[in-house]
């Protein structure tokens, strides 16, 4: 069994028209066993950025307080906001730096450009190869399944509110054919003067 | 007196100077003039490249250099010292565009060379540089220019024009009065080379200046021709 | 050649060692018995099945043959009978194959057994059962009782013992002794007893079980019991899910009380909580 699937974890990031959304499952299990029903794996990294951690439960805590460490420092000496793919470019380079004793996280990331409010996303593997696309991203134990979803509710130009129901339809049929991940979820939506974090309710076994 | 509490550079006078970086200071103040120009699309950097023998081939050493695609320096004071700095600033630029794969934010280059500045006036077996540094700069995302000095000790300035070097004093008074905020790319050209002027001896050619400048389209080092068309604009 | 030596088979020690033997030719186990139970098994003659079986089953192994074994099952014994209640998820690794299916096998009016382990080795050696069973009633004119019964299965798979069998078992009746529940399991274990549950969430359901059985439970709260001890297990454990199944033996036979989706316990035991 692989250390990535050892807790389990689904997230999707999304792009619409002027927005993005990011979503994730709430389970923290051990194998099998569903410990806790309330668990992080979004993390907000500023007004506009948002960072999916899908991947081994340590790691992940570890990861979102070193990435927030490396930022804070970032914008404290540069006296200004990071750009969403100036992140990444920090993220890669922080995973690239154990490419030879990883870290179990495959990283999703969403934000609007802090200048341009341009919607961005990107994936990436464990040592930090980057993937930016034009629609979605997916990560975690059933990224068939949101593959799967996502290229089929997906299209262009989303408004907040359909981006909404589309990113939450995704995450929630896929993760309801997968027994590592599920047991709520949360979806965040990402516009230029509001950030919306709605739960969802979703099916508990 | 001053030679007994200047046995190592790490170590203050009674008057709490650090006598060795104002040796450096002096150094530096007795170098060839340096000038930099800020203006409202862009900065110029201009210094005096005076050769000892006609014999020197002029063309082939350079005083204003290029670091990134959008930021150039120059200096006055030691010409050696100057090409580890220059060095070191482009080993910290590529360095920066490696981790965030984004060009280095001038402001941020500044400090960085400035942090090796500093660094050799408090570590053992090293001297301070001999070099005060221009750094000119335009900054793609706020799209606007910067023009930064960086000295001896570490210490650096945001200037809207400035001079250094030998008459450096004589070279600040004539920008304060020709400066304005208004002042486009081509007129500070023009000043900086007045600026030279003021202190220099003999005849001003494109071959004993040296000219750069730094706008929207990066910064770039001016051919003797081009130096040559404005100097006859000038006169 | 190529799959043959993934598979196993080596062909330097003669052609002739790869006959596939039919029906008689019944390479490992003796024929189970007169009733002809067993049917008859393709097997490749002059290799040890056990041994050879293993190459596929073998978690390490290349070649990957995985048999499901999330599932929850539980019966219990009360003053009115039997409750038989399981979840109904399948899966393939983390992969959920499928959230229906049927781990309750209805043997005949009188006999039920559930499914944890391989699926179809569940399915098809209680159809077996059901055969044996049949047959002995036509024989003796009377119903086989549930020790009998359930001794016929755990007979079938101890034969077989070895080869790769996955089952985990409950057979639950009821006979001229009152209500019957027996574990099996492919090991060739068989117990008598009044609680079982078996399955990756068996855990979590034996909690829920433990700390509400009673023998004097009426026959709703002995329902209700079931289904949250079902409900708890798909809640806790990641391959168990679905829908609760739940049954009753009676003396008069099962009957197949209600399907329940987790879901809507999960939600009314929530309120219920408040």
């Amino acid at each position: 069994m692989s250390i990535l699937a050892y807790n389990g974890a689904a997230i999707i990031a999304m792009k619409g028209k002027d927005c993005v959304a990011i979503a994730a499952d709430r389970r923290f299990g051990v194998q099998a066993q569903t410990v806790s029903m309330d668990f992080d794996k979004v993390f907000e990294m500023g007004p506009h950025l948002f960072v999916g951690l899908p991947g081994l439960a340590t790691d992940v805590q570890t990861i979102s307080q070193r990435l927030k460490f490396r930022l804070n420092l970032y914008e404290l000496r540069e006296n200004r906001r990071i750009k969403p793919q100036t992140f990444m470019s920090m993220v890669s380079n922080l995973l690239y730096e154990r490419r030879f004793g990883p870290y179990f996280v495959e990283p999703v990331i969403a934000g609007l450009d802090s200048k341009t409010n341009q919607p961005y996303i990107a994936s990436m593997d464990l040592i930090g190869c980057p993937m930016i696309t034009d629609d979605f991203v997916v990560s975690g134990t059933c990224s068939e399944q949101m593959y799967g979803m996502c290229e089929s509710l997906w299209e262009p130009d989303l408004s907040p509110d359909d981006l909404f129901e589309t990113i939450s339809q995704a995450l929630m049929n896929a993760f309801d054919r997968d027994a590592l991940s599920g047991w709520g979820g949360v979806v965040y939506i990402i516009e230029k003067d509001k950030v919306t974090k709605k739960l969802l309710k979703t099916r508990m076994d | 007196m001053t030679e007994r509490y200047s046995f190592s550079l790490t170590t203050f006078s009674p008057s709490g100077k650090l006598v060795q970086i104002e040796y450096a200071l002096a150094a530096v103040g007795a170098g060839a003039p340096s000038v930099g120009i800020k203006a409202t699309n862009g900065v110029v950097l201009a210094t005096e490249k005076k050769q000892k023998s006609v014999l020197y081939d002029e063309h082939s050493i350079h005083k204003v250099e290029p670091i990134t695609k959008n930021i150039g320096i120059v200096y006055s004071g030691m010409g050696p010292d100057y090409r580890v700095l220059s060095r070191r600033a482009r080993k910290l630029a590529e360095q920066y565009k490696r981790v965030y794969n984004e060009q280095i934010p001038t402001a941020q280059l500044v400090q960085r060379v400035a942090a090796v500045m500093q660094e050799f006036t408090q570590s053992g077996g090293v001297r301070p540089f001999g070099v005060s540094l221009l750094m000119a700069g335009w900054d793609e995302d706020e799209g606007k220019p910067y023009l930064y000095q960086c000295d001896p000790s570490g210490a650096y300035f945001a200037w809207k024009a400035t001079a250094m070097g030998k008459n450096h004093v004589n070279g600040k008074t004539f920008l304060e009065k020709r400066y304005s905020e208004s002042l486009e790319l081509e007129d500070a050209v023009h000043t900086a080379i007045l600026a030279l002027k003021e202190s220099f001896e003999g005849q001003m050619t494109e071959d004993n200046i040296e000219i750069g400048i730094c706008n929207a389209t990066g910064f770039r080092r001016l051919e003797p021709s081009e130096v040559k068309d404005y100097l006859a604009s000038v006169s | 050649m190529a799959l043959a030596s993934v598979c196993g088979f080596d062909f330097k020690a003669g052609k002739s060692k790869l006959s596939l033997g039919f029906g008689e030719g019944f390479g490992g186990p003796s024929a189970v018995d007169a009733l002809a139970a067993s049917q008859s098994f393709t097997v490749p003659q002059g290799i040890d099945i056990s041994q050879n079986l293993a190459r596929f089953t073998d978690e390490k192994s290349d070649v990957k043959i995985h048999f499901d074994h999330g599932t929850t099952t539980l019966a219990f014994k009360f003053k009115d009978g039997v409750i038989v209640a399981v979840d109904s998820r399948a899966t393939a690794g983390p992969y959920i194959a499928s959230q229906t299916v049927k781990k309750v096998i209805e043997i005949n009016p009188y006999l039920l057994g559930t499914m944890a382990g391989g699926a179809a080795d569940c399915s098809f050696w209680e159809r077996v059962l059901a055969q044996q069973c049949r047959v002995y009633e036509l024989r003796n004119k009377t119903r086989i009782s549930v020790a009998a019964a359930s001794k016929l299965l755990a007979n079938i798979v101890y034969d077989y013992k070895g080869m790769g069998l996955s089952m985990g078992t409950m057979i639950v009746g009821w006979d001229k002794r009152g209500p019957g529940l027996y574990y099996v399991d492919s090991d060739g274990e068989r117990l008598d007893g009044s609680v079982f549950s078996v399955g990756s969430g068996s855990v979590y359901a034996y909690g829920v079980l433990d700390s509400g059985y009673k023998w004097d439970l009426a026959v709703d709260e002995a329902y209700d019991l079931g289904k949250r001890a079902i409900y708890h297990a798909t809640h806790r454990d990641a391959y168990s899910g679905g829908v609760v199944n739940l049954y009753h033996m009676r003396e008069t036979g099962w009957i197949k009380v209600s399907q329940t989706d987790v879901q809507e316990l999960h939600f009314k035991y929530k309120a219920e909580k408040k």
